[in-house]
């Protein structure tokens, strides 16, 4: 078997475990908050809409009917048993199926997701391998000044900024993700919603200005959601790269009399490449925590809308509590793939987790 | 050159100690800074003086009484931002001590019993690692409105400790991990130290150095995630993000003219971003000071 993809499995095999500690966790904190916020978990379409029912018999008939009296693990059990079904509750907050509410939105937080990694990976990489090949030179300074100050300017003053220019100012980038016209189209009949992906399904379905159009309402997201992550990546490179290039085989390259391009670009980038991909993997949550911030202030209808009313009015645990194992569903594909993007690059890294 | 001296002969460390002065002198200092005309309110907020909340829809500018003009509602921006120094600097310094020691124990103990204890330790920090902090807020607010409202907790700052303690975690394990077997380390055991004397005399002053930088940065990112959780919404806001929340739809302008409206943006930001420019700094000052040849 190659060893990628017997690294894949390791990798695969170490997602459950994972999942366990998270949820056996989340449910351990709701244990200690009152019994009512965890009756709500159980609490069908038809008992919370039933005005007949009084509250408290409500509660009475919900601990008695799911044994919210028992123990932590059995309680933790049945409740895991009810979300591999796909039950994950009906939330009152915004009337509907919780899951159902999360899934319809995945695919806008997917493909935001999926731009801003495939922008902020090679400018990170590139960006910081060109400011260590330069060290102290003007193009090393430029890039530390620009990265420091990325690095302390906060998502959103960086968001409002965008927008004050190019969305009120200019008018060149719209809000949302596609204008109420295009919305109209996209949900019609004539449109086969392939993978979810506007970008993608618009170039499918032959009409390319929809991908257009989707790509225009990705740009201002994207680039704010890149920005921070980029400038870390950036910083980790620029450091490793630096010291992989006083090693010793890239003087023995050097030598050799090889390209100084060949040398840098070639040998000391893809070894400096490595821990900066594994840096990035590591704050794949905070990627996602981004995700959403993003989505909040441009208007972008992905996964957040399904907690943010809940957030202002009255708080709802059933879709909180869905939100919150959903959102570890997502990081978990990014880790994933962050983590064999690392391991392509990297044999040793492959050999020795696949023989563990 | 000793630590110190490599310390304060740095521009970073220099620049990062004025910063971080200036920000400690105007939280001490609020009150001749900014006299509070009443008594009666706590808050760091002030609406101007003669004015009703809701005789102002539109942001006034700057003008006496008001030196950097009010949000929407009339709240004096000027008094929010020096009122705002002594929470932010507070939530900054609590959340990312308490952040740091949950990580430190965590790593220091995984690291030194290695074993299935310090597997499990492990494993379980890289299961934190996979939860973003945002649905750690959401469910603390949503778990415990009642007991938060109640105890005056900030559940931004339950969140951020309860999913930011991994980068310190796996920091010290890894210093751990090398310090262990090195013969100083034996020595001590040999001579039969108890193993919380080993860890806590012997290996952490040596491996604690990394950590320590992380903190540094993190007292100013940690007030920056707040004030963005604040701004979109979620949860109790520290004043420099309330003040910008106040004024959320006056802040892109208006017209077509995005900086019609700037002193409701331009000093609540500039406040929020020379704060964290100077934690940063005081981590890269202290970073050449603890390792001079050090990477990061």
């Amino acid at each position: 078997m190659p060893a990628l993809l017997k690294f894949l499995i390791r990798r695969l095999f170490a997602i459950p475990v994972t999942l366990l500690i998270i949820t056996a966790m989340l449910y351990g904190v709701l244990m200690l908050a009152p019994v009512s916020a965890r009756a709500q978990l159980y609490m069908s379409r038809g008992e919370s809409n039933n005005p007949n029912l009084r509250p408290e018999v409500l509660l009475q008939q919900i601990i008695d009917s799911h044994g919210l009296d028992d123990p932590y693990p059995i309680q933790y059990i049945r409740w895991m048993g009810r979300l591999l079904r796909g039950d994950w509750g009906w939330s009152p907050g915004f009337r509907g199926d919780v899951l159902k509410a999360l899934l319809a939105r995945t695919p806008a937080t997917a493909e935001l997701t999926l731009y801003a990694v495939i922008l902020l990976i090679p400018l990170g990489i590139i960006g910081g391998g060109l400011a260590g090949a330069k060290e102290h030179k003007a193009a090393d300074h430029i890039f530390r000044i620009v990265a420091f100050i990325a690095t302390a300017i906060p998502s959103f003053v960086l968001a409002l900024v965008l927008l004050g220019i190019f969305y009120a100012g200019l008018k060149w980038f719209p809000l949302g993700r596609l204008s109420i016209s295009e919305h109209y189209i996209v949900t019609g009949a004539n449109f086969t919603p392939y993978t979810g992906l506007l970008t993608l399904d618009g170039l499918l379905n032959g009409r390319p200005e929809i991908s257009l159009s989707a790509l225009r309402h990705l740009v201002l997201p994207c680039i704010t959601l890149s920005m921070v992550h980029w400038a870390t990546l950036g910083r980790m490179t620029r450091a490793v790269m630096i010291e992989e290039l006083h090693k010793d085989y890239v003087t023995v390259a050097r030598g050799k009399g090889l390209k100084e391009r060949l040398v840098v670009w070639r040998h000391a980038l893809h070894n400096a490449m490595i821990p900066a991909l594994n840096s990035i993997a590591l704050s794949a949550a905070s990627l996602i925590t981004g995700v959403f911030v993003v989505e909040v202030i441009f208007g972008f209808p992905g996964v957040s809308e399904v907690v943010v009313n809940s957030m202002r009015g009255a708080p709802d645990i059933v879709a909180a509590m869905g939100f919150t194992v959903y959102s570890v569903l997502l990081v978990m594909p990014v880790m994933l793939i962050l983590d064999v993007l690392q391991a392509v690059f990297d044999p040793r890294l492959r050999d020795t987790l696949g023989e563990q | 050159m000793t630590i110190t001296r490599r310390f304060f002969t740095n521009w970073q460390s220099l620049l990062a100690l004025c910063i971080i002065a200036g920000y400690v002198i105007v939280a001490i200092s609020a009150p001749w800074l900014a006299p509070q005309d009443d008594p009666q309110n706590p808050t760091p907020m002030r609406l101007l003086p003669g004015i009703r909340p809701s005789a102002l829809r539109v942001p006034s500018p700057p003008q006496p009484g008001a030196v950097l003009g009010t949000t929407p509602g009339g709240w004096d921006i000027a008094y929010g931002l020096i009122w705002g120094a002594r929470p932010a600097l507070c939530f900054g310094l609590i959340t990312t001590l308490l952040t740091a020691c949950i990580g430190v124990l965590v790593g220091a103990f995984s690291g030194y019993l290695e074993g299935a204890v310090g597997r499990l330790l492990m494993r379980v920090t890289d299961a934190f690692l996979t939860f973003p902090a945002i649905a750690g807020i959401v469910l603390f607010q949503c778990a415990f409105p009642l007991f938060l409202r109640k105890l005056q907790l900030n559940p931004i700052m339950l969140a951020l400790i309860a999913f930011s303690w991994m980068p310190y975690a796996r920091l010290i394990h890894a210093n751990f991990i090398s310090l262990k077997h090195t013969e100083y380390a034996m020595a001590a055991k040999t001579t039969g130290a108890p193993p919380l004397r080993i860890i806590f005399r012997h290996l952490l002053p040596n491996a604690i150095t990394p950590a320590i930088v992380l903190a540094a940065r993190d007292i100013g990112g940690m007030v920056l995630l707040e004030a963005t959780f604040t701004f979109i919404g979620m949860g109790a806001g520290l004043p420099w993000g309330a003040l910008l929340v106040t004024s959320r739809d006056w802040i892109i302008g208006a017209g077509g003219n995005p900086l019609i409206y700037w002193w409701v943006f331009a000093p609540a930001t500039l406040v929020l971003i020379v704060f964290s420019i100077g934690w940063n700094l005081l981590g890269d000052g202290l970073n050449t000071a603890l390792n001079p040849r050090g990477r990061r």
